[in-house]
């Protein structure tokens, strides 16, 4: 998925020299086959991440097209106001790239962890969010950012637990992704590492539809409903906060538009606790498989359908 | 009406651009007159740090800055007022200018008016949002930058606060624009001496600019930043020398925040306190005994 991301990136430069990517100092090797043949569209910012934002955006005000690769950790929570006050106020065409979001880096503590990315963006207005779920929707998301000059964040979270579509998706704005068809009572929405998860999750309860939400700002309702409507229950799984994430923002839509019990699987708002492997701390926020199914059980005990 | 690269008109699509005949030459008492008259109707405040800045923007609109075909012409010099609290400043050059009308100066901070009391780049002729700090000065670097890319031969020249130097993004984009040699960068510091509080060398102290900013790789001179020639003089040294990087000038502004009115002078009552009649009449007779001029 990140060698996706990576390929799409150098096609990009490709095809347009106003792509230029700034770095942090982060993506070794990441970006090698980028800086071989477009050097002189790579800029190395150092660790200055305030400023790379708002060269950044005088870049986009002169008719470039940047491209801010950083860890989601750093960029957007520790450059928020600059992503607010440089690049969104003025809706200026910069592309943010927030790597290993979620626990990807278990064992780094608070400080490279991200949950709490998505929920600082959506009050931004001009943002738009993307969250692929595998390479396949990466490649999509990529083109349709390079295609859509607006500020744009895309989150890259664990990105090897292999494909959850055949080919590649045509993605449309705002619009939910089908991944499993189902009428039963259960409708997964899942956005990112998670959608992995869900399709396991929805083998237990047979029928169960699978949609992945690539899209969480905007996120279009007419989809949404459209999605969820005829099942008696939705869960939402995603690696961020339970609150002000995916679950948030499709409550939010739900009860407005058709009230149903939204069950949000996610992480609990509270950092680690402890080190250790990718799974190990999965496990400990609830995310994995057993943690997941013993949730939804509950939540169906209070909501039977 | 006036759109900007298609996305201003959004926000404030009733601003136009009047371009009513440009006034006088940017006289500093003129400019000063202008924001005296902005703060009184506005019943604003940030009158002081606007007052400060008034001569370099005075020998930047006169005799430096090329704006070519208006605030849009993708070769123009850029402008950027990264301390955004001395925006009175910038919209008094810009109606001198006639980019901006006498209604919209006196509507100033009203109700559905587009002026604001702080910088923002929806404004013809004011290229970035401040008011909040360190941001403006990293946008120019990335608009200096563009205009190195695009083979331009585009300035940026970039006004920030001493004050404004506690912030770190500051420091941030000095290591920056030195790294990869920003020459069309001169940044301008208008070192007031004074903060939100107190005097900077009370609060944070940025004391020793020049040696802070040649340190970080800039050819940088200090000069009185109310001397319009010498400002003027020095601007054209810096821009024109062979340095190969970027250029900066700490224009000393010191202890005189309300600069031209003796009241506001000495004291940093003037970043807070809004005009009377007055004062307003008070302040508008010393600038009239120093420097006569037409009273709108």
């Amino acid at each position: 998925m990140r060698d996706a991301f990576a390929k799409s990136l150098v096609a990009a430069a490709k095809a347009d020299e106003r792509v230029l990517l700034l770095t942090g100092d982060h993506g070794y090797a990441l970006f090698d086959e980028f800086r071989h043949f477009f050097p002189k569209q790579y800029i190395n910012a150092g660790i200055a991440e305030q400023n790379m934002v708002g060269v950044a955006a005088g870049l986009g005000k002169s008719g470039f097209r940047p491209v801010v690769y950083a860890l989601s950790a750093f960029s957007p929570i520790r450059v928020l106001e600059q992503i607010k006050l440089d690049v969104c106020c003025d809706e200026l065409p910069v592309l943010f790239i927030g790597d290993g979001a979620g626990v990807v880096y278990s064992t780094l503590g608070a400080s490279h962890q991200s949950t709490e990315d998505i929920a600082a963006l959506r009050g931004l207005p001009n943002m738009r969010i993307l969250s692929p779920a595998d390479a396949h929707e990466m490649k999509a998301a990529m083109e349709l950012a390079f295609a859509t000059p607006k500020p744009i964040y895309l989150r890259i979270g664990k990105s090897d637990l292999g494909p959850v579509h055949q080919a590649q998706p045509k993605l449309e704005w705002s619009r939910l992704l089908p991944v499993c068809p189902g009428d039963g009572p259960l409708v997964f929405v899942a956005t990112g590492s998670m959608v992995n998860l869900a399709v396991k999750l929805a083998k237990d309860w047979p029928g169960s539809a699978v949609w992945s939400a690539p899209f969480l700002k905007p996120l279009d309702a007419d989809s949404l409903v459209a999605a969820c409507g005829r099942h008696r229950v939705v869960v939402t799984l995603e690696e961020h906060n339970v609150l002000g994430g995916l679950g948030g923002a499709v409550a939010e839509i739900l009860s407005q538009e058709h009230p149903l019990p939204v069950c949000r699987l996610g992480v609990p708002d509270r950092f680690s606790c402890f080190c250790g492997s990718y799974s190990y701390l999965m496990r400990e926020h609830g995310l994995d498989l057993d943690s997941a199914r013993n949730q939804i059980l509950a939540f169906t005990k209070k909501h039977p359908f | 009406m006036q759109s900007r690269q298609g996305l201003k008109l959004d926000r404030h699509g009733s601003l136009k651009i009047c371009m009513s005949a440009a006034l006088t030459s940017y006289a500093p008492a003129d400019l000063r007159r202008t924001i005296l008259r902005m703060a009184y109707h506005g019943s604003t405040v940030h009158i002081a740090c606007a007052f400060s800045l008034v001569e370099i923007l005075a020998v930047l609109y006169r005799n430096h800055l090329k704006l070519g075909a208006g605030p849009d012409d993708p070769e123009r010099d850029y402008l950027v007022l990264s301390k955004g609290h001395g925006v009175m400043a910038q919209y008094a050059g810009l109606r001198e200018m006639g980019w901006l009308s006498e209604d919209q100066v006196r509507s100033y901070y009203g109700d559905g008016t587009a002026l604001k009391g702080l910088s923002d780049a929806s404004v013809p002729g004011l290229e970035v949002n401040s008011g909040s700090l360190g941001h403006g000065l990293s946008v120019g670097a990335g608009l200096a930058l563009g205009a190195r890319r695009r083979g331009t031969s585009q300035k940026v020249y970039a006004i920030v606060g001493d004050g404004e130097c506690n912030e770190g993004s500051i420091w941030e984009t000095l290591l920056f624009a030195a790294h990869f040699r920003l020459t069309n960068l001169l940044v301008i510091v208008d070192a007031n001496g004074y903060q939100a509080m107190g005097s900077t060398a009370e609060v944070l102290n940025t004391d020793s600019l020049e040696e802070k900013f040649a340190a970080f790789g800039f050819e940088a001179r200090t000069v009185d930043g109310h001397d319009e020639a010498l400002l003027d003089q020095t601007i054209t040294e810096l821009v024109q020398g062979p340095f190969p990087g970027p250029r900066a000038i700490i224009a000393r502004t010191i202890k005189v925040k309300g600069k031209g009115v003796s009241f506001m002078e000495n004291t940093n009552l003037w970043h807070y306190s809004s005009l009377t009649e007055q004062t307003y009449q008070a302040a508008l007779a010393e600038l009239d005994n120093a420097a006569p001029g037409l009273r709108p």
